[in-house]
């Protein structure tokens, strides 16, 4: 959630004056290529694609579910239905072209989501949170987080790493990854599910077979132990971790000065 | 020609208690707060909303204790908070929430829009969320069924035809033909889909200009019952090229609703003890607050 603030002081902050949150959007960007299609949620998602449309990805289609293809803000915008995002589109159109047309018909590469909370199959929970005697708070609720996860060909989520956001059991599925494991065809779901798991301390993939989440890199400055410490659920380790790239001085001054100059998603602990 | 102007307070006279709503929305855009506000001074009852993604026009109707279901996909006011008058209704069962996706309530739409009774759909399937509505009150507007050709697995689900449907427009003729700029989310399906439908318009133009941008004409005249013409109708929400969200009094909002006891408060201050919109607006800072907010051109905001 935006208005969310952690205190946790162990994950890649500031490495060499580069932010988590930079850290982050890179390695979305990176996992982005040139010719997809992608529905993308506001927030780092949105940053990500920006910054993958303005390096690498020139021809990458972004999709938002209002009804914008690919909108060219010169604003940053507060949220999906902030107009700014509507700016200098190449289509308006609706839920029903782009979540149905496109999605629905089988055509988008990637979705790119936020999560309130995300199990080991890379299922989301965005809808409501459990405190310790039971008691329900509800947040946002899936509005198009269930139809992209549930039919996009493959779903990345960027989030902040810490153990209950990453528990052994979610308050609620919302938005199917694996759900208990199986194949995605056996649960009557499109695509292969989930891919990456980004966090401000980690980028998680799954293994092939179980489809169990797996740390794949560590962001620089991140040890294994405290990636193990703040993940709820037990995760697969590799035989030899990755170091997670930083973000190149092109991508630095373009995330800085181009797309959120005034640090709206890049100063947060996480957005 | 027929004049389909309406006032709020006329339009509002004639939905009755316990009317299902589609409510035209979308977080901080376009949110029919026109109509809304003047449901509250009516105070109706036993409503129910149905909209993809909830904003200030859904958290203020269930604040006031008007609703007693909700179809909805999800909700929130972007960075500016959570629909918190909803959240804590749903916490404590005072409104019963049929919580979808906003894909399937389009789908549901476009269903009742074509008039047919049902729609199959991919999504939903293997989460929680179906499981909780096959489980739930409106567990008969669900079904499963595999292709008869193919064999895939689908979900169906029951045509949604709302009685009345509320959409904020940016311009519209005395017939009820209405524009819509920017993007249009499920305002079209929607609109189709129901028995009645009222628009508000922030301007109200003659058909000539209409036929200027015929194809910028998402609901035709024939559909429309009736078309209230209020500037700055959607206020605080943004209306794309009208005028931007007024972050101030979102924030004022939210800080409202956060509490318990706030939003009475918020109701009592600005919607009972206003006659009417253009009321609530002078109360909201006047004439010289709004065109603060008023749209720059070539940027819509």
């Amino acid at each position: 959630m935006a208005t969310e603030h952690g205190s946790s002081s162990r994950a890649a902050q500031s490495v060499g004056g580069i932010r988590a949150t930079e850290i982050m959007a890179a390695a979305g960007a990176r996992e982005l290529h040139d010719g997809e299609v992608v529905v993308v949620g506001l927030g780092l998602p949105w940053v990500a694609c920006a910054l993958a449309r303005r390096t690498h990805a020139p021809s990458l289609t972004s999709i938002m579910e209002i009804g914008v293809i690919n909108g060219n803000p010169v604003d940053t915008p507060v949220g999906l239905a902030d107009s700014r995002i509507f700016h200098q589109s190449t289509c308006w159109s609706s839920f029903l072209d782009t979540l149905g047309m496109n999605l629905h018909r089988g055509l988008v590469d990637v979705g790119f989501l936020g999560a309130l909370e995300v199990d080991r199959y890379g299922n989301i929970n965005t809808t409501l949170l459990k405190g310790e005697e039971g008691q329900v708070t509800y947040v946002n609720g899936s509005a198009g987080g269930n139809d992209v996860a549930s039919l996009a060909r493959r779903v990345m989520i960027i989030m902040r790493h810490q153990k209950r956001k990453l528990p052994r059991v979610l308050a609620h599925l919302t938005s199917p990854g694996f759900v208990d494991g199986r194949d995605r065809a056996e649960t009557g779901l499109r695509g292969d599910g989930p891919h990456r798991i980004i966090t401000d301390m980690a980028i998680l993939g799954f293994d092939p077979d179980t489809h169990l989440a797996k740390l794949l890199s560590a962001h620089p400055g991140v040890s294994v132990e405290s990636i193990i410490e703040n993940t709820g659920f037990p995760l697969l380790l590799p035989d030899q971790v990755a170091t997670t790239p930083l973000p190149d001085e092109e991508q630095l001054r373009i995330l800085r000065r181009e797309i959120d100059p005034g640090g709206a998603y890049l100063n947060e602990r996480f957005a | 020609m027929a004049d389909k102007v309406r006032t709020a307070a006329q339009v509002v006279g004639s939905i009755p208690d316990g009317s299902h709503i589609a409510l035209g929305g979308f977080a901080i855009a376009r949110n029919v707060n026109t109509v809304v506000h003047e449901l509250i001074r009516q105070r109706k009852k036993d409503l129910t909303l149905s909209q993809c993604v909830m904003g200030m026009d859904t958290d203020l109707l269930v604040g006031a204790g008007l609703v007693s279901r909700l179809i909805v996909g999800g909700g929130s006011l972007d960075r500016f908070g959570l629909v918190n008058c909803v959240n804590r209704a749903r916490e404590s069962g005072g409104v019963i929430a049929i919580d979808a996706t906003s894909l399937s309530i389009s789908f549901a739409y476009l269903a009742g829009a074509l008039g047919i009774s049902f729609i199959p759909i991919k999504s939903m399937i293997g989460s929680e969320i179906l499981a909780r509505l096959e489980a739930g009150e409106a567990a008969e507007r669900f079904q499963r069924m595999d292709c008869p050709f193919t064999g895939e697995p689908y979900l169906l689900l029951r045509a949604i035809q709302p009685d009345v449907a509320l959409v904020h427009v940016q311009r519209a003729d005395r017939e009820g033909n209405c524009q819509i700029d920017g993007p249009r989310w499920e305002n079209e399906e929607q609109a189709k889909a129901a028995h009645r439908v009222v628009v508000i318009a922030e301007e109200l133009v003659a058909t000539d200009v209409i036929r200027q941008r015929p194809e910028r004409t998402i609901i035709p005249g024939h559909r429309v019952e009736a078309v209230i013409h209020q500037p700055f109708g959607a206020h605080p929400t943004a209306v794309y090229g009208c005028y931007d969200y007024d972050a101030a009094h979102l924030t004022e909002y939210v800080r409202h609703t956060k509490r318990s006891g706030g939003i009475e408060e918020y109701l009592e201050r600005y919607i009972l003890n206003s006659s009417d919109y253009d009321d609530y607006l002078h109360k909201s800072g006047g004439l010289k607050h709004l065109d603060t907010l008023k749209a720059r051109p070539g940027l819509g905001y």
